[in-house]
């Protein structure tokens, strides 16, 4: 095997293949150029004054790289506080949403029990349901009983990954075979702790997948955190980034703006450098929007 | 056995209530609204008035609204078009054994990765801009003037090609793994038979894409229904008739705009429940349109 490797690495470019595949690395090539391009300005932007952004001299550096364009954002545009709500908001909800989902799509995919088809139904048909319908009674509950704070938007985000959890774990149950179960069984292990020790461990992969996605969605959730985040205290990073943006017209500065969008897309975009693989795997495996 | 019913519950509880508080009681709870005259969202049961269909009357009337599900109907129709046609060359330049796949397939989906406040943020505040923005820079470097893109009259059309440039890494992804799964076998025939790659392409591909056509399809759809965050950053204090959709018509009606204080959460359950079966009518066409594959390979 390892020899047949070796001879297809040595084999030789063909040039002809590859001008046959030119037109279509040129049009790949320019697009990602293009958003390369993009990503870069801003980064130069945001070591870079207002006045240089204004003049088009981003790339000069002539006064220095402005490393307090970040500590300015990071202080005095409340970024900390944006970022820390927003990992608390996606660190909490990634491991609750595990473990109201895991145990029951154990049971959804193991067991036949009354109302076990309704409840996968029901499932499927929550995740193609627009936030829209949902926002206002959640709403008007919050306000009744008086729930706000951190706490309202770390629970609305558990709620919400609930439906897409359940179901990709689910498919992930159904495939593991029930020797493991029989063999725990005859052992005297109880079904709770065959789960917990047993099976939950076998399907870790998925379990890592789906929290990716569960984070991703959580830190660039925007929809709710415009409704329910009625405080600085509370609002994530996507809402705090358009307060910046909106409070541009009495700052001006422009270079702080730039480094607040750098700080809001970092965590996501190392996260893809280390796990692209595994992100567009999941995305085309499961078909499902995460 | 007892037992073992015990344990279930206790399993499947906590997903359950998840479903029936997040889901089943506000879903009811605002069909019901949608028929009631209701002016604050958090108003109580006991001041709702009952008005029939008066509030599907008021918002379909309503010219704000019109314009609303126009500018939908735009965004579906020209940007479908733009995403679709797009993520399927580059799901079939990817495809036809290039070199780096994985690196090109990776960067053509990192925007769906980057939080969409940010990446709308950099298109507004750079690619836009009309001081020292990228678009006016290169029509400026050709020797054209520079325009102002977020003016009334251009800003719909920044905004719907800003968002089909985050959208397309997705539904490309979509295709490739369509593409991947049909078999080498009908191609190296086809070859043989003397098909060029176009022909191939037309005879081959596309049929059997149909059921990833389908799938591509609905999610754009819904997608669009949904449309709101780059709606909302590109008029991001005032609404703009230019750039407003449903869901932002929705948010302005029942939470308020700045200058105007009348709310009408009657009105905006039922601009909810118009969007709901809009999505559910299209999951409904699109299984009835495009059976489910037929085709086996």
């Amino acid at each position: 095997m390892s020899k047949k490797e070796k001879v297809v690495y040595k084999e030789k470019i063909n040039w002809k293949k590859e001008a046959a595949l030119l037109p279509g690395y040129l049009i790949v090539l320019i697009w990602i150029a293009f958003t390369a391009a993009f990503l870069i300005w801003i980064l130069a932007a945001s070591l870079s004054t207002s006045r240089e952004i204004f003049s088009g001299a981003v790339f000069k550096f002539e006064s220095g790289f402005h490393f307090e364009n970040y500590a300015n954002a990071w202080n005095s545009s409340n970024v900390s506080v944006f970022f820390m709500n927003s990992l608390l908001y996606s660190v909490v909800s990634c491991v609750a949403v595990i473990l109201i989902s895991a145990p029951a799509a154990y049971v959804l995919s193991r067991y036949i029990f009354l109302g076990n088809k309704p409840i996968k139904t029901s499932l499927i048909l929550a995740m193609s349901i627009p936030e829209v319908m949902i926002i206002m009674p959640i709403y008007a509950l919050t306000a009744q009983y008086h729930i706000r704070g951190r706490i309202l938007l770390m629970v609305l985000y558990i709620f919400i990954r609930v439906p897409f959890t359940t179901t990709y774990l689910l498919n992930f149950f159904a495939s593991l075979s029930r020797s493991y179960e029989e063999a725990a069984a005859i052992d005297g292990c109880t079904p709770g702790k065959t789960f917990w020790q047993i099976m939950l461990p076998l399907i870790q992969p998925a379990i890592v997948t789906v929290t990716i996605f569960n984070f991703l969605s959580v830190w660039n959730e925007f929809f709710m955190a415009l409704i329910f985040a009625t405080s600085t205290e509370m609002t994530p990073v996507g809402v705090g980034l358009l307060q910046i943006v909106n409070g541009m017209k009495y700052t001006g500065d422009y270079g702080g703006l730039f480094a607040a969008v750098i700080i809001v897309f970092l965590p996501t975009f190392l996260l893809y450098i280390f796990l692209s693989e595994k992100i567009i795997a999941g995305v085309t495996g499961g078909g499902v929007k995460g | 056995m007892k037992r073992k019913k015990s344990f279930i519950i206790a399993f499947i509880l906590p997903c359950l209530l998840s479903l029936l508080i997040m889901y089943l009681y506000p879903v009811i709870r605002t069909v019901l609204m949608s028929f009631f005259g209701i002016e604050s969202v958090t108003a109580s049961v006991s001041d709702w008035t009952f008005n029939g269909v008066d509030n599907y009357i008021k918002i379909f009337g309503s010219p704000t609204f019109q314009r609303a599900m126009t500018n939908m109907l735009l965004i579906w129709l020209v940007g479908g078009i733009i995403v679709l046609c797009f993520a399927l060359l580059f799901a079939v330049i990817l495809t036809s054994g290039i070199r780096f796949k994985k690196f090109f397939r990776a960067a053509i989906y990192l925007p769906n990765i980057i939080s969409a406040v940010a990446l709308a943020t950099m298109w507004i505040q750079y690619i836009y801009n009309q001081d020292y923005g990228l678009l006016n820079q290169l029509l400026e470097a050709v020797g054209l003037e520079g325009k102002n893109w977020l003016g009334t009259d251009m800003k719909f059309w920044a905004m719907l090609f800003a968002f089909c440039f985050g959208a397309v890494g997705y539904y490309m992804l979509i295709f490739i793994s369509g593409i991947e799964r049909i078999p080498a076998d009908l191609y190296e025939a086809a070859t043989i038979d003397g098909a060029n790659k176009i022909q191939q392409f037309g005879s081959i591909t596309m049929p059997l894409l149909r059921s990833i056509f389908k799938t591509n399809i609905t999610f754009w759809s819904v997608n669009c229904i949904t449309f709101f965050l780059w709606s909302k950053m590109f008029a991001p204090v005032s609404t703009e008739a230019s750039t407003i959709v449903p869901v932002v018509y929705l948010y302005d009606t029942v939470f308020g705009t700045t200058g105007n204080v009348q709310r009408d959460a009657g009105a905006g359950a039922a601009i909810g429940v118009v969007l709901a079966v809009f999505v559910g009518l299209i999951y409904f066409i699109m299984n009835k349109l495009i059976k489910d594959d037929d085709l086996e390979f």
